[in-house]
């Protein structure tokens, strides 16, 4: 593949304004220490003030400092997305290429448990095992990683049976390269686009799912979570304590995903061309 | 992107398993006495000895643990999802309450964002590079970003709270009986906010497949034949592309049918509408594990009921399908 995928990230407008989201929302995560005064967690005698300058969005029904709580949530919200995003691709590359190399039945069953998962709605079976086991920020972490390579490694297979066909590949292995060589020198460091689009999907789909179960109120309550913010203020909405705390939640957590999206989508044109050119908007 | 194997009964049948034995095996799995995990601890505390041994047996909890499986699905294909302590009911009946619900929420707003997704994306990849084809794709590309329940708050505060111009819960007007007109119009409004939340959340997903394969096929050598022939913008738009355009959303329609079920689940719970999400949530709350596991199987298995269903008619939709066996 002799697209450049940096050239055509940095080309597309969106792909851009993406990257851009992104690291803001890596900056407030790393420096929220800098960024405020409080502690999240810490409850003050204070609750649901209105935003002033020493609560830069007043606090929550509990006193915590909602701006606070804003920048550690991006702290959740991106370890167990990046955390999700890493660790599911390992199960992807290594399910898909072998599949794709090893071949025959190993390659059938493989793919037939990978369909399966696929058409379980991932969601429905996170809540149920979060309603039962109540996981912490690495559990759920190693919940959704292991229920979110599945598409990965049918796409990875996918790339990996049209490489092993190119010529590079047949001469090495006429010089007697082995499966696990071949699969080390030439497959995986060809797969580039892919396992960053795969890994986007995993970050975005993990985001958005530790949100969600928090909102439903089965994460880790020991976690500042934009899912549990906006479960809270939602309790309040007949106050107008929703502008300044429930929509910065809703706000952050909707323009991480937006931005991961944009990420996802000019990579998605590296992988396929004919949407290239033209269309890239 | 499209993932496209060919899935066959097999498939289907792992996953099957795969539901029932996540379902069979958690509650067996956590520590302590399983008659807690599948009950919860409230449950238990109003249990006198007799009916604990009663549900023990009906369990067979003082067996080994295939034989307990074997009461698991045999319980499972008499229709008995076991017994729910905060509603004090059947499983299978609380469930079957809330569905309703669900399911009108749930296929309105599928139809509706199926449509509105498969226009918006011929349109759109029909005046491809143009302006309003980049507001689009930009547009919708963000609203995807917002999570369904995060999209329902919102409407749930503009037009319930600050508008006043919808009902703020509730999937009727408690205490009116209507009838006949009046209620399908009371019905109409309170769906109206979580219905469109769900649709505006599940509108990109066709959309964007319809357009990528718009796309494609504009630039097949059929068009420029039609174009030759001097049919109209409209017929080749829509019967020429369009229609070749709306497969790849038809078969992605059991895949949506599980995200649009799964963010009902988070809707009713914003808009208090009183389907199986909100069910689940009470049932979260008061760890009515019975309840959640039902509507997990109940849920899942529609869902690849509904893939399966999908993968079966469409070869009947495109008939090249057939042609290649």
């Amino acid at each position: 593949m002799h697209i450049s995928l940096k050239k055509e990230i940095k080309q597309s407008q969106s792909g851009k304004a993406g990257i851009i989201i992104l690291l803001v929302m890596i900056a407030a995560a790393v420096f929220a220490p800098l960024l405020s005064r409080y502690d999240p967690m810490q409850q003050s005698t204070a609750p649901l003030l209105a935003p002033s300058f020493t609560h830069w969005l007043g606090t929550n029904q509990v006193g915590q400092d909602i701006w606070s709580q804003l920048l550690y949530g991006a702290r959740t919200s991106l370890m167990v997305g990046f955390g999700v995003g890493v660790l599911s691709l390992i199960p992807s590359i290594l399910f898909g290429v072998s599949s794709a190399l090893i071949g025959g039945i190993y390659d059938k069953i493989v793919m037939r448990i990978a369909d399966a998962f696929i058409v379980i709605p991932m969601i429905m079976v996170a809540i149920l095992v979060a309603a039962y086991i109540r996981p912490d920020l690495f559990v759920l972490v190693l919940l959704l990683a292991a229920l979110s390579w599945q598409g990965g490694a049918r796409m990875i297979r996918a790339q990996a049976l049209s490489l092993k066909e190119m010529g590079h590949i047949s001469a090495a292995r006429t010089f007697g390269a082995g499966l696990f060589y071949i699969a080390r020198k030439h497959i995986v460091p060809d797969l580039g686009p892919i396992l960053l689009v795969e890994f986007i999907y995993g970050v975005k789909r993990a985001v958005f799912i530790e949100a969600g179960l928090a909102f439903l109120g089965i994460g880790d309550p020991m976690l500042v979570s934009w899912g549990t913010m906006m479960r809270d203020a939602m309790k309040f909405s007949y106050l107008n304590v929703w502008v300044w705390w429930l929509v910065p939640a809703g706000v952050a957590l909707s323009t991480t995903i937006i931005g991961l999206t944009f990420i996802s989508h000019a990579a998605e044109s590296v992988l396929d061309p004919r949407l290239r050119g033209e269309v890239v908007a | 992107m499209l993932v496209t194997g060919k899935r066959n009964l097999l498939t289907y049948t792992i996953a099957f398993v795969f539901i029932l034995a996540l379902n069979f095996l958690l509650p067996r799995m956590m520590p302590g006495d399983p008659l807690t995990a599948i009950y919860g601890d409230e449950a238990l505390v109003a249990m006198t000895p007799a009916l604990k041994a009663r549900l023990v047996a009906r369990f067979a909890l003082d067996q080994p643990l295939w034989r307990q499986f074997g009461a698991y699905i045999a319980a499972l294909f008499r229709g008995d999802l076991g017994w729910s302590y905060s509603f004090n009911a059947p499983v299978l009946k609380v469930i079957l309450g809330a569905l309703p619900w669900t399911l009108l929420v749930v296929g309105t707003s599928l139809i509706l964002s199926t449509i509105l997704g498969i226009v918006l994306g011929i349109e759109s990849g029909w005046r491809r590079g143009s302006k309003i084809d980049r507001a689009m794709l930009a547009g919708l590309m963000s609203l995807n970003g917002f999570p369904d329940f995060f999209l329902g708050l919102v409407l749930l505060v503009v037009f319930g709270v600050l508008l006043g111009i919808a009902p703020l819960s509730g999937a009727l007007t408690p205490y009116s009986s209507l009838s006949g007109q009046a209620l399908i119009l009371d019905v109409l409004k309170h769906m109206a906010l979580p219905v469109a939340a769900l649709t505006i959340a599940h509108l990109a997903g066709g959309y964007l497949l319809t357009r990528n394969t718009m796309i494609t096929v504009l630039k097949a050598p059929f068009m420029l034949t039609a174009k030759a022939k001097g049919l109209s913008q409209n017929v080749i738009k829509y019967r020429h592309a369009g229609r070749n355009s709306m497969l790849p959303v038809l078969t992605m329609t059991g895949i949506s049918l599980g995200r649009v079920v799964a963010g009902a689940l988070f809707v009713e719970l914003v808009f208090a509408y009183p389907g199986v999400g909100q069910l689940t949530y009470q049932a979260l709350l008061s760890r009515d594990y019975p309840v959640i596991q039902g509507v997990f199987l109940m849920m899942a298995v529609s869902v690849l009921v509904a893939n399966f269903a999908v993968d079966l008619l469409y070869p009947k939709l495109d008939p090249r399908v057939s042609h290649a066996h």
